[in-house]
Order: structure tokens, then C-alpha cells, then sequence
């Protein structure tokens, strides 16, 4: 998929078309495992929540309040692998 | 030169038509040709450049944006006489375990080297060159990585250009 087929899909209102897009990202290719990675990084951020440990909750404050849409969304992307990574199931060849 | 002449100077005439057949409403929808150059001295007395998209980096330098989902348009520099230890793999989309053993098998850095010891060519850049290949804004890849890439390889004084996808 080229970047002219998800401004197209943009224009259209064609949302399937662009989580779609980020399933094949995250799914190397293949739409049911992005479904799976997605998944799996939101489990990971549950489970090291459950314990309510410290966090930094002034930094999140800070960056969502500071930092650009842009930067938001590429550190969204960011965490995504870094939490996939962290579970401990990479299904990734190489590393980030 | 007529177009047909110009086609026949190809590499791989149809190269695009190819590319286009095996994957409909991929990114590459050129239709123009590749202007070649000929190699206007002989191989021994011609220093070459290697270009790599196997994300290829010396340790220590920013990683390759693997996470964006457009994709990342900066290249590395590889000093080409680096060592596969000084040489780390920052990409997600191709298999690299065995790249991981023996890095010259996707960027053949030793193998080079050897070449260049051995003469039969003249000699290596002072740089080799590496990105990644999963770009999906082929008119931004054009306009920079690519443009940037040629501008740097010519400031080397490469006279051959050994490409290699990953």
C-alpha cells in the first residue's frame, strides 16, 4: 500500500482501510496477527499496572500537555513495540 | 537516442511493468526508465560504494525508525572499513537471524574489503551507505533518501554503485 492509497482511504472516511494499514504494519504483513499485536500491547500495559506502582504522572502530564500531535502519535507507534517487546512474544525478526 | 534505444539501455527492460504486475496498487507506479552509466575505466582501477536497505548502522548511532508507519527517509553512514562487530541491525520487516550470525550475508562488508585488498577493484568509499526499505511515501523516497544518498555517494567519489535490497 503506497501513501497515495491511505490519503485516498482519508479522504473517503475509509477507517477500515487505515487500521487495516496498521495491522499489516504491526502484523509484518499479515492482518490477524496485527489484531494479535495490538492486543497484546494493551494486555502488557494492563498487567504492569495492576500493581498500581509509582509513575510519573507529572512527565505524562508534561508531554501530553507540550509535545505536538505528531510527536504523540509517532511515541503512540513507539510503545506499541516497546510494550510488544517487553511481553516477551516478538514476533519481530529484528529489534527496534 | 530514441525511446527504444534509451529501453534497450536498461538494466532490466520492463523492470517497472514487472514490479506493478506482481504487486497491484503497491507503491511504485513509474513508468520511466532508469538512465544508466557505463563504467568508463576498467573494474581494478574503480573505487566502489555499497548501498544497502538492510537498515545496517554502526552502533551507537540513532536507530533506524522502524516504529513510524510511513516510514523513515535518513541513511547511515557505514565506514567501510568497519568491522561486523562495529555493525548493528536496527529493522523489523525482513528476517535477520541470519544476518545476526554472519551480518556479510545481507551486507557483505568482509567480502568487499577482501575485493578491494585483492584488486579487482580499485578500491572502497571511505563511507558504505544504509537505510531502510520500508518507506511507503515513494515521492518523499525520491525527493530526499534517494537524492540525499546520490549527493553523498558522489561526494565520495564513487565511480561504481553496488545496490542491494534487503
Amino acid at each position: 500500500m503506497s501513501l497515495d492509497y491511505l490519503n485516498d482511504a482519508v479522504a473517503r472516511g475509509d477507517n477500515e482501510a487505515l487500521i487495516r494499514y496498521v495491522r499489516l504494519h504491526v502484523g509484518d504483513g499479515d492482518d490477524q496477527q496485527g489484531r494479535t499485536e495490538i492486543d497484546k500491547a494493551w494486555v502488557q500495559a494492563l498487567k504492569v499496572l495492576l500493581d498500581v506502582p509509582p509513575t510519573d504522572r507529572q512527565f505524562i502530564v508534561d508531554t501530553l500537555a507540550n509535545k505536538d500531535q505528531a510527536t504523540l502519535a509517532h511515541l503512540f507507534f513507539s510503545l506499541h513495540f516497546h510494550l510488544v517487546n517487553a511481553s516477551g512474544e516478538w514476533i519481530h525478526d529484528g529489534r527496534l | 537516442m530514441t525511446a527504444g534505444s534509451e529501453r534497450r539501455r536498461q538494466l532490466r527492460p520492463g523492470l517497472w511493468e514487472t514490479v506493478n504486475e506482481r504487486y497491484p496498487g503497491a507503491m511504485i507506479s513509474k513508468t520511466d526508465t532508469v538512465p544508466l552509466a557505463r563504467l568508463d575505466k576498467p573494474l581494478a582501477d574503480a573505487r566502489l560504494t555499497f548501498i544497502s536497505s538492510a537498515g545496517v548502522q554502526p552502533k551507537g548511532t540513532l536507530p533506524f525508525d522502524v516504529v513510524h508507519p510511513v516510514g523513515d527517509y535518513t541513511f547511515r553512514r557505514v565506514p567501510s572499513d568497519a568491522s561486523p562487530s562495529d555493525l548493528e541491525i536496527h529493522q523489523l520487516k525482513y528476517p535477520t537471524d541470519g544476518a545476526n550470525r554472519d551480518l556479510n550475508v545481507i551486507f557483505p562488508i568482509e567480502r568487499l574489503q577482501a575485493l578491494a585488498a585483492d584488486g579487482l577493484v580499485g578500491g572502497l568509499t571511505s563511507s558504505f551507505f544504509s537505510f531502510i526499505g520500508y518507506n511507503m511515501d515513494v515521492k518523499r523516497l525520491e525527493a530526499t533518501l534517494a537524492e540525499d544518498i546520490a549527493d553523498a555517494v558522489v561526494a565520495d567519489h564513487a565511480e561504481i554503485a553496488l545496490l542491494a535490497p534487503a
